[in-house]
């Protein structure tokens, strides 16, 4: 199975007469979108029509155009040096069409004035004639492709994949004419450089000078214009009219908000065949627009993003909108009107919103991104490569695509997942949006464990020692093979820190600093077997699922034969295994083989190992430990100071701790195991306890506020008790009679043999004693029986099956002084206290 | 008629609450104290905060664990509809690893109207899982585990655990673990990796006191007023009621009932019986149905057995409690013959049976548990040879050979 996309990754793909070239034979393929299952918003089909097609609308002249290429993403190879490949003669032709813009030559300098960030306006390079002739050649030609772009600058406008735009819906809209960029005061009607500050409620501008009371600057929080102000108390409010002759000129804003204009996504931008522009878009939606209407909590300057993508022209786009994720949102004070708040992604099909992805998702992403222009950089065979990768984006693209989706099995598409878009709140739920945080929840968060801290204080000099080794290993020009194995107690940050550090490694990737490589992360933990690392490695190397014996097989020819797997052939590979320990078998036979091939001399490989055991090395055959056990880096528990400052440190402008009981935390998992997760887990339960009580106080109307809202030493003492303590002494207290008098006599017994064990024969003969002696009812030999089975499922005791009866053998699972600590003051059996 | 028709009616309600542990533990749920409130607290924290947390339910069996899990499941599902995916398992049926992650997956795809396949592998379905976990993130939904019996669950190389607690690691996943356990130690089997990502909640579920005890059985066998009752009858039965609870030779049959096992489940089950006694005729409770509910279940089952044995089985006990009288520690079905006929020589106490009918005397104690083999050594000898134990001591026996009626006294 393995061998065939390989065998096709290898060919060249000039021997194909009808490569697949282009990824859409025509635009109307790449607009067939299925249609929604519940047309709601029918009107959206609208937008799919052609904008290209329809010239009556010159508002701007298309034609001054001019491109930049930078970073020729999708960029095929060919394109920059035609030369090389067979198709020379009509590479030429390709770069004759797009006369003197040739990409290859004029990047370096427009890189440059890119970055000085100056748009150039220049006249019509691209005029109507190329255009024209172009078209003709198109005829000749129809294998030609599109040239794709990171970067365009259009009619003045620079645009990049990745930015926000509004799109024109109407083609002939009058209202579409002007563009006010800057907004009117809706006092004086005029525009101006004055500072004017924005309404939360009806978004209107207002000049600081034309409030009344006039205003110096503008006012810390939200601020809500007297109109607004005034209609909420349910006065009947005039607005101010405009001056006569002077209509009140909406803004895009406005007019989005109105749903008179949309908002799209740039996903990727490319030059058709006649030498127009397009891009491919994600539409955004406003809340009216959702089959939920629009929510409560929703801002007003809320867009969702969908699902529903289309290929628009260049020529509708109006210009840059800005949808901030909320954490930008909240900074952009003074952006300009143009700023959005896009928090939720909805799904056209099932009507669902969800949560768009955090920030590191998107860097794994972009990651990959960057792993496919290298590629593409680099590979001869890029051709067909592009073609795959179009195929991949287009899975991606479309998850509701005409492919019966819902029907395939969820759990096994052979990595693939289907029918995941059905997941989503039908309605986004109130309390996420509308709650705001107190300290102590904000306090909580920050300390869950899931909440990746910002800087890892007390692992600097491990983490430089990481760095040092991969910069060491990937580096130098001859990729030498070595294996670090990393060891220390749970929850020292070990995977955190190399994580850490590869994140800070690929942004200098990303700078150009070090020789792109492959990273490869995997748990031995989450193996089903130790072989299937072989899977998993394969897996990740080539992206092909194949068994794992073939795995192994073509692992071994990349990395012992230097046969080359996939497309990252002369890439080093970084291979992290965490829990390493679980990958040793009877034979050893797989540590063996993956710490075999750094040793190979072309394999590029680099191993970094983590386990738990100090001594892993030594308790493998000699010829694992000999190549594994060179270079080592221990993570020592952290230290109460360390600790310290890792929840400080996550606490930072947080006004929830008692700086005592941070450090009584810190200090008592210091002296138990030096574990952070373990230290952060006590504070969050403190934490907890303390919100706890403080809403249950406020629940009940007659007690008094529970004073101050921080976590002192209480609660963190409470936290330790509940986490560190077992729980047999509160158990010991409240369970019955007879199994208190079972318990006492078990004690007893033990003082007056000396042994541990005792079996139940001679114990009930004890209780039977106990009882007779003080009054109390012997219950019989099987009720006794009964409770201390009983007992001996809590585990207060251990003790053999209750089948064996007499002979079964009975013994304490705790020290015998905490029974007489839990029984010794017993109100209703005052006279235990005598055996104890 | 009216009044049997009453009766029939009170008993049928009081039965459905009995078997009802959400009835049963519902006016323990108001104090903040409560193992409910605490436990809603934590778990719809996680709802409303996006906060992961495992959670351990330790106590012993019949404290209600699983049943104010479901009532603080049930609020739950009812006050955030569409929001909480419960998964459950169980350790006694799921604690291999990979048939574990099967069930989750089933459920997940049931959860969310999706295909789920049989053919899956291990890694399939944990991927499965740790995708659905982000996706159920990112759209505010909280997945619930609960593992019962969660001691099981740590046993091996505790794959299950170290998956999913550290799946809820990642920022995006929003997930509770629920394990309940009898253990005690339940948290000290967890492997170090895995109890290092644990969050270590932990709630205590104890019986309840003496006064809980009282108030439970009142909230339990008083009949509503304003009901389909006649008000004359729902007055008159609760008035008895509250006699008979006063009486103190009630609150002694109390006493002995939770004086063995104070747990709300042996309560319940005694409750049960005594409302099954009850004469529909007179159509309300007596003292009279509590003392045969208490004398039925305290049961001797030792002793009981003893009752049933043939005079010829008591001649093997006897014997083999001479023997080991006689601090012969090892013996087998040949040497207690030598001593059932050392006995019958000297004392001639009845008639003397032939091996072979001994041999099946004492295979019928073997089968009844009266006796067992010492180990499990040479099954493949003859039951003769291999050694036995008595299993039945003799302050049992003595009494129970008391209370046989055809035992002949002398021995």
């Amino acid at each position: 199975m393995g061998r065939t996309p390989k065998k096709a990754l290898q060919s060249p793909p000039k021997s194909n007469p009808v490569s697949p070239l282009d990824p859409k034979p025509s635009h109307s393929s790449a607009v067939s979108i299925p249609p929604t299952p519940e047309t709601l918003a029918p009107r959206r089909s609208s937008r799919r029509i052609n904008f290209g097609s329809n010239q009556n609308t010159p508002l701007r002249s298309p034609d001054h155009v001019k491109e930049i290429v930078i970073d020729a993403v999708k960029t095929p190879k060919s394109a920059k040096n035609g030369g090389r490949s067979k198709r020379g003669a009509e590479k030429g032709s390709v770069e004759g069409s797009f006369s003197p813009v040739s990409p290859d030559l004029r990047e370096p300098k427009k890189r440059k004035k890119a970055n000085e960030k100056t748009t150039v306006k220049t006249g019509s390079r691209v005029s109507r004639n190329v255009r024209f002739k172009k078209k003709i050649k198109n005829a000749d030609a129809p294998k030609r492709r599109r040239v794709y772009y990171k970067k365009v600058v259009y009619d003045g406008g620079e645009f990049e994949v990745g930015d926000d735009v509004y799109v024109k819906r109407r083609e002939n809209a009058s209202s579409d004419d002007e563009d006010p960029e800057v907004e009117e005061c809706r006092v004086c009607f005029k525009s101006g450089k004055a500072l004017m500050i924005e309404c939360d409620d009806c978004l209107g501008g207002f000049h600081l000078k034309c409030i009344k009371p006039p205003m110096k600057e503008v006012p810390e929080g939200d601020w809500i214009c007297g109109l607004c102000d005034a209609r909420k108390t349910g006065k009947k409010v005039e607005l101010p009219a405009p001056p006569k002759g002077k209509k009140r000129i909406r803004t895009a804003r406005e007019k989005l908000l109105s749903s008179d204009l949309w908002a799209a996504h740039i996903e990727s931008i490319w030059k058709e065949l006649d030498g127009s522009y397009w891009f491919r878009g994600c539409w955004y939606i406003i809340p009216e627009e959702t089959a939920a209407g629009r929510q409560l909590h929703n801002l007003k300057r809320e867009l969702y993003r969908t699902n529903d993508f289309a290929d628009i022209e260049m020529e509708s786009v109006l210009r840059h909108c800005y949808a901030m994720k909320p954490k930008e949102f909240s900074k952009a004070d003074t952006e300009g009107d143009d700023v959005f708040l896009c928090e939720y992604e909805y799904d056209i099909r099932w009507h669902s919103f969800k949560r768009l992805a955090e920030i590191d998702n998107e860097e794994d992403d972009r990651e990959a991104d960057t792993d496919e222009d290298w590629n593409s950089c680099e590979d001869p065979g890029s051709d067909t490569e592009e073609y795959l990768e179009h195929e991949v984006k287009n899975v991606k693209g479309l998850p509701a695509g005409p492919s019966p989706a819902h029907e395939l099995p969820a759990n096994s598409r052979k990595g693939r997942i289907f029918g995941l878009q059905k997941i989503g709140t039908k309605k986004i739920p109130e309390h996420v949006r509308c709650h705001k945080q107190t300290a102590l929840e904000r306090a909580k968060t920050t300390l869950l464990l899931a909440t990746l801290p910002k800087s890892m204080p007390g692992r600097n000099k491990e983490m430089e020692e990481i760095t040092a080794f991969i910069k060491g290993a990937v580096c130098e020009d001859q990729c030498l093979g070595r294996c670090l194995y990393i060891h220390g107690v749970p929850g020292t940050g070990k995977t955190m820190s190399v994580l850490a550090v590869m994140r800070n490694l690929r942004s200098e990737v990303d700078a150009g600093g070090i020789k792109p490589y492959c990273f490869i992360e995997t748990n031995g933990l989450k193996l089903a077997s130790p072989e299937n690392i072989y899977r998993v490695i394969y897996e990740a190397l080539s992206g092909h699922r194949v068994s794992w014996k073939k795995a192994f097989h073509l692992l071994n020819e990349r990395f012992s034969d230097g046969n080359k797997v996939g497309k990252e052939d002369n890439q080093p590979c970084i291979l992290l295994i965490d829990e390493l320990d679980l990958l040793v078998t009877r034979n050893q036979s797989v540590l063996y083989n993956i710490l075999d091939w750094p040793t190979k001399p072309n394999s590029k490989l680099v191993v970094i190992g983590i386990a738990n055991t100090m001594d892993l090395p030594e308790k493998l055959l000699p010829r694992i430990s000999s190549r594994m056990g060179i270079q080592r880096l221990c993570f020592g528990p952290y230290n109460y100071q360390q600790l310290q400052e890792i929840i400080s440190s996550r606490l930072k402008g947080i006004d929830a701790f008692e700086k005592q009981a941070i450090e009584f935390a810190s200090r008592k998992v210091a002296a138990i195991s030096g574990d952070a997760r373990r230290a952060l887990e006590i504070c969050r339960r403190a934490a907890e306890l303390k919100d706890y009580r403080i809403k249950r106080s406020s629940s009940l109307p007659n007690s008094a506020s529970a004073g101050k809202a921080t976590v002192g030493m209480a609660e963190v003492e409470a936290a330790i008790q509940e986490m560190f303590q077992a729980p047999h002494i509160q158990i010991m207290k409240s369970c019955s009679k007879l199994s208190q008098i079972f318990l006492v006599a078990m004690v007893h017994e033990l003082y007056k043999t000396g042994m541990g064990e005792t079996t139940f024969e001679k114990l009930a003969i004890t209780v039977s004693c106990l009882c007779a002696s003080n009054g109390e009812a012997f219950p019989g030999w099987d009720t006794l029986l009964r409770i201390g089975c009983k007992l001996g499922e809590c585990r207060i005791i251990l003790c053999e099956a209750g089948g064996r009866h007499r002979l079964q053998k009975l013994q304490l699972n705790f020290p015998s002084d905490d029974v007489a600590f839990a029984l010794k003051d017993n109100k209703e059996l005052p006279w235990l206290a005598k055996y104890l | 008629m009216e009044g049997e028709n009453q009766a029939e009616k009170a008993l049928i309600l009081i039965r459905s609450r009995i078997c009802n542990p959400s009835y049963i533990f519902t006016p323990f749920s108001d104090s903040p104290e409560s193992n409910y409130s605490k436990l809603k607290f934590i778990i719809s924290n996680s709802v409303t905060e996006a906060c992961n947390n495992s959670i351990l339910l330790l106590g012993p069996r019949g404290c209600g664990k699983i049943a104010v899990l479901n009532l603080v499941l049930r609020d739950l599902l009812a006050e955030h509809p569409d929001m909480v995916s419960v998964i459950r398992l169980n350790g006694l049926l799921h604690s291999d690893d990979n048939c574990a992650l099967k069930e989750i997956a089933r459920q997940l795809c049931v959860e969310h109207q999706l295909l789920f396949s049989k053919m899956a592998s291990f890694d399939d379905n944990s991927q499965f899982m740790i995708s659905m976990l982000r996706e159920c993130g990112l759209a505010h939904k909280t997945i619930i585990f609960v593992l019962d019996e969660f001691d099981l669950f740590a046993q091996g190389k505790q794959r299950l655990l170290y998956s999913l607690l550290d799946a809820m690691q990642s920022i995006t996943s929003q997930a509770v673990v629920i394990g309940v356990s009898c253990r005690l130690d339940a948290d000290q089997l967890l492997e170090k990796r895995v109890r290092s990502r644990f969050s270590h909640r932990k709630l205590l579920f104890l019986p309840p006191s003496k006064e809980e005890l009282q108030r439970l059985l009142e909230h339990i066998l008083s009949l509503p007023i304003d009901s389909s009752f006649s008000h004359d009858y729902a007055m008159e039965f609760n008035a008895k009621l509250h006699k008979i609870v006063g009486d103190c030779r009630f609150t002694e049959i109390v006493d002995t009932l939770s004086g063995s096992d104070s747990t709300v489940n042996h309560l319940l089950k005694f409750l049960f019986r005594a409302v099954c006694c009850m004469d529909l005729d007179f159509g309300f409770l007596t003292l009279e149905n509590f003392k045969t509910a208490i004398l039925s279940i305290q049961r001797q089952p030792k002793l009981e057995c003893l009752q049933d044995c043939s005079v010829l089985e008591l001649y093997i006990l006897v014997c083999m409690k001479r023997l080991e009288d006689k601090e012969q520690n090892s013996y087998n079905f040949n040497s207690v013959m030598k001593e059932y006929k050392g006995i019958h020589d000297s004392y001639q106490t009845s008639d003397y049976y032939a091996r072979n009918v001994c041999l099946r005397a004492f295979e019928h104690l073997l089968q009844r548990e009266l006796i067992c083999f010492t180990d499990n050594r040479g099954q493949s000898q003859s039951v003769e040879f291999r050694p036995v134990k008595l299993l039945i001591s003799s302050h049992e026996l003595y009494p129970g050979l008391k209370s046989n009626r055809s035992c002949p006294l002398a021995y």
